[in-house]
């Protein structure tokens, strides 16, 4: 099976819970290093603007171009679920490699300051999961924008829309997302 | 507390600023050390928190709290301190202020204390009003950032300030008019923004009228309507026209339940004045089209249930008080009062759970000697008005010559208008002592600075300000950190110092127990467990299964708390006043340093402060973990800047006569032209040449009021160059 993000974009108001709830339970106190990241999108002229936000973490994909470029065999998926999984003591760091930043066309990979630094990036809390609890994001927004699920259960309660405003979907990785687009 | 078996445990607690929400925070404790922060996972609606709550652990454990007592060594407002025993910040606070009181006596002491801490049972500035009270007085201050003209006409209109309705309530309604009001990022009860959004989807037609394009416009609304800052009433008063000659109103709910429509119709009409306030009157003063301000005015008069939602913005500018009188009267003429899904536009709080007076009242009511003494207090100054009043003195009117600041609970150089007035005023003073949790802007003024302890390290009890049905139970669940106590221990010791042997000796655990005791009759009719289980359970709930709204008792024989136990769109206790300024009916005012004033004068753009998603005022400014999410900047249109020569995320100059704030630029389409905005709350900061680098607004908001006494935040012109 496959584990993936459900995200409501047209409810989401750019409040920013989710990353600060990621942040402080994987305690991730440098600012640099993102596992989930909120962007806005504003388009058009005024009066007729547009605005819109995307919450983005690893997406966990089907085909994940990141563990294809890591030459040091350090990211894998996990078998139960599909989510990643990222060996620090494997990793050939930042500076020496950074292969997974640069194909990942979703700039999960986070590497933190320094040369040495290794890569990190949303585990899909999979200790929560264990406990029968949603990642700390999901669990986070106020506005319920977000869940969390089997891909298969997901598309039946959400279909299957990978396009929005300010996410640009490679169909080649396959990522495990679902998004309600606030503009069509 | 610490936990020998070094064990995580979790504790259901809150956040005790001054926000429009209350949320419920879960603490995860190991080693006696917050670890994690959760939120509600309970049953729904569950009390989700925002980024700020979840970022509270960074707040606790800030290196920029003040750690110990601290003595000034350089100027005031450098920021030099050394550190200092409390014996010997205490003597000191004490010994300067029997003298001053020796010398000047008791009303050259002013105390100003704010919304450091908001809803809370026993921790806020109550404890130093009491200790300042049996020291035989102080000169307090009055007034309100925020809201104080949403609360003067709800009065004024309702006779009370429970005139909201709880959040569910936004599901029953079939169209929300969202004016000047953001609940994405003020919050504005927990859970608001989340029923908005249910609402779109369930089709209820939303509207946001509104300077700027907010992330609640862009979330939940069909339709943006911009408009000119500080002309709302305007506006209203054109739909008011639309609805009486166009006979949309609801006529049998004006003449059962209102009083003085007919005074207000002459005035609309013109009667009077001979100037029929139509739409396209309105259209000039507002910027808003004539067809677009007429339909919204039928769209709101025909369909039913509908909300008018506010808060405090567009009243806080020149005779704000206009709007929310005119938007109160709206509701009525559409007959959206006492009804499920409609909204009576008063002040906010919903009569579900825990009364008001059950927070500060009980402090007032049961602690020996405060507030029943006040009589002992000398005139209050408009919080407005202190820098005035410390540099004119009696001279200048007031009712003495200030020597000393009190300051607890509030950062008024950041939050008051006028920073660099508040700093001078703040400079000439003989001695200024500040409580204060980290090294804000006032504090740097500070010749002793005590440091307080969180909500985290001490015992509390808290309601939703905004009424609500449920409260919590803020446990202690850290030992306080480096050498901080509460306000009220260092009242404790200040008290024996200053010859007060009444200040008393019962614990915050025994006042807690008493105030709840007494809550427990303090209820909208709803039961509350005994203080023991509430303790234990941290968040009690009151079941209930409808929403909770004001007026609902139409039918009882004097519905109305007013003299006229009607709702008085003509006024009777504003007419007792004889101020012309302040007209007993909804009037539009031209307000000063608004629209006209802008094309006449030197400071051609409107500058409007709003709130800050990453702050709560300037509380938490300082927290990384929050600045990091978005830059703190001046919006402008790109008409504007493309006028000055100014790029997106160029340095650029804000500046009028008072001052000059150094910021960032942010170039968008969100915001109407003529008009920019700027975060409130960021940390004042002046350089060597009284340049702000910090960004705080108030350094350049005009340091008056409106006649009722809002705060004119939204009132102020300034211009904008590129950084030199």
């Amino acid at each position: 099976m496959q584990r993936g993000f459900y995200f409501d974009q047209s409810r989401c108001t750019g409040c920013y819970a989710c990353e600060i709830a990621c942040r402080d339970w994987h305690d991730i106190q440098d600012t640099s290093v993102k596992w989930r990241r909120v962007t806005a999108t504003e388009q058009g002229a005024y009066p007729d603007v547009q605005l819109s936000y995307i919450s983005l973490s690893c997406l966990h994909c089907a085909d994940p171009a990141c563990r294809g470029a890591c030459p040091a065999d350090a990211i894998h998926k996990r078998e139960s679920d599909g989510t990643m999984l990222v060996d620090a003591d494997t990793c050939l760091g930042a500076d020496a490699c950074g292969a997974c930043r640069s194909a990942c066309p979703y700039n999960a990979p986070q590497f933190g300051p320094g040369p040495e630094a290794k890569m990190q990036m949303c585990t899909m809390c999979h200790e929560r999961l264990e406990q029968g609890k949603q990642p700390v994001c999901v669990a986070a927004c106020p506005m319920r924008a977000l869940d969390c699920g089997e891909m298969a259960e997901l598309q039946k309660k959400y279909g299957a829309c990978s396009e929005a405003r300010g996410f640009a979907c490679s169909v080649r990785t396959r990522p495990s997302i679902i998004i309600k687009p606030r503009y069509e | 507390m610490s936990n020998p078996a070094d064990r995580e445990t979790v504790h259901i607690t809150s956040c005790p600023h001054d926000c429009g929400g209350r949320c419920v925070l879960k603490v995860h404790v190991r080693g006696g050390r917050v670890r994690r922060i959760e939120t509600d996972e309970g049953e729904e609606p569950q009390l989700r928190a925002c980024a700020r709550g979840r970022a509270y652990r960074q707040r606790l454990y800030a290196p920029d709290r003040v750690q110990t007592p601290l003595r000034r060594t350089g100027k005031r407002g450098q920021g030099a301190f050394e550190p200092v025993s409390w014996d010997a910040a205490l003597d000191e606070v004490a010994g300067r202020m029997l003298d001053i009181r020796r010398r000047r006596g008791n009303e050259a002491i002013m105390y100003i204390a704010y919304s450091g801490n908001t809803g809370t049972f026993l921790h806020s500035q109550l404890g130093v009003f009491r200790l300042l009270t049996l020291f035989g007085g102080f000169t307090p201050c009055w007034g309100s950032a925020s809201f104080w003209g949403s609360l003067f006409s709800s009065e004024a209109t309702y006779g009370t300030l429970v005139a909201g309705h709880t959040p569910d309530d936004i599901l029953k309604a079939k169209l929300i008019l969202m004016w000047g009001w953001n609940p994405a990022e003020t919050v504005q009860k927990t859970n608001t923004a989340w029923y908005l959004a249910r609402a779109r989807e369930q089709g209820t037609h939303i509207v946001a009228i509104d300077p700027r394009f907010t992330d609640s416009a862009a979330a939940f609304a069909r339709q943006w309507v911009p408009i000119r800052p500080g002309t709302d009433t305007a506006m209203l008063i054109a739909m008011a026209h639309v609805m009486i000659t166009g006979d949309l109103y609801d006529r049998a709910f004006i003449e059962k339940y209102t009083s003085g429509f007919g005074q207000f119709k002459d005035y609309v009409l013109g009667a009077a004045d001979g100037i029929p306030k139509t739409p396209a009157w309105a259209a000039a003063i507002t910027g808003v089209a004539e067809e677009k301000i007429a339909a919204l005015a039928r769209l709101y008069a025909t369909m039913k249930p509908a909300k008018l939602l506010t808060l405090g913005a567009p009243g806080r500018s020149a005779f704000g008080e206009q709007f929310h009188r005119a938007a109160a009267t709206l509701a009525a003429m559409t007959g959206n009062i006492g009804i499920y899904g409609g909204e009576p536009a008063g002040f906010g709080l919903a009569p579900a759970g825990l009364k008001p007076e059950a927070g500060t009242g009980l402090i007032a009511r049961r602690m020996p000697g405060n507030l029943p003494e006040g009589a002992r207090q000398r005139r209050a100054i408009h919080i407005t008005k202190l820098w005035d009043a410390i540099l004119a003195g009696s001279q200048g009117g007031y009712g003495a010559d200030y020597k000393m600041a009190y300051i607890t609970n509030a950062n008024p150089v950041n939050q008051f208008m006028n920073s660099n007035r508040a700093a001078e005023a703040l400079s000439s003073l003989e001695f200024v002592v500040v409580h204060e949790q980290v090294l804000t802007a006032t504090a740097r003024y500070a010749d002793i600075v005590l440091p307080v302890n969180t909500h985290l390290e001490r015992n509390d009890i808290i309601r939703p300000w905004q009424g609500g049905p449920y409260c919590i139970y803020m446990k202690q669940l850290v030992e306080s950190l480096h050498e901080s106590k509460s306000d009220l221990d260092i009242c404790r010791l200040l008290a024996p110092r200053l010859g007060i042997d009444s200040y008393g000796d019962m614990s915050d655990e025994d006042w807690l127990r008493e105030f709840w005791q007494e809550a427990r009759g303090m209820t909208h009719g709803e039961e509350l467990p005994d203080y023991d289980r509430f303790r234990e359970m941290g968040l009690h709930r009151m079941q209930r299964e409808k929403p909770a709204i004001a007026f609902e008792q139409l039918a009882a024989e004097k519905p109305f708390n007013t003299p006229s136990g009607r709702i008085e769109i003509y006024s009777t206790t504003i007419a007792d006043r004889h101020d012309p300024q302040l007209p007993p009916i909804p009037t539009w005012i031209e307000p000063w340093e608004g629209p006209q004033a802008a094309r006449e004068g030197a400071y051609p753009l409107q500058l409007i402060s709003t709130h800050s998603k990453r702050r709560i005022h300037s509380n938490m400014h300082t927290v990384s973990w929050l600045r990091d999410l978005e830059p703190h900047t001046v919006w402008i249109n790109p008409v504007d800047a493309r006028a000055r020569g100014i790029c997106n995320g160029g340095r650029v100059r804000v500046f009028n006569d008072r001052g000059a704030v150094a910021i960032e630029a942010r170039v968008t389409g969100r915001i109407m032209p003529g008009v920019v905005s700027m975060g409130q709350g960021a940390w004042y900061q002046p350089d060597e040449n009284g340049i702000d680098r910090g960004g705080c607004v108030n350094v350049l908001l005009n340091d008056t009021h409106s006649p009722a006494g809002a705060f004119c935040s939204n009132s102020c012109l300034v211009e904008i160059t590129r950084e030199p």
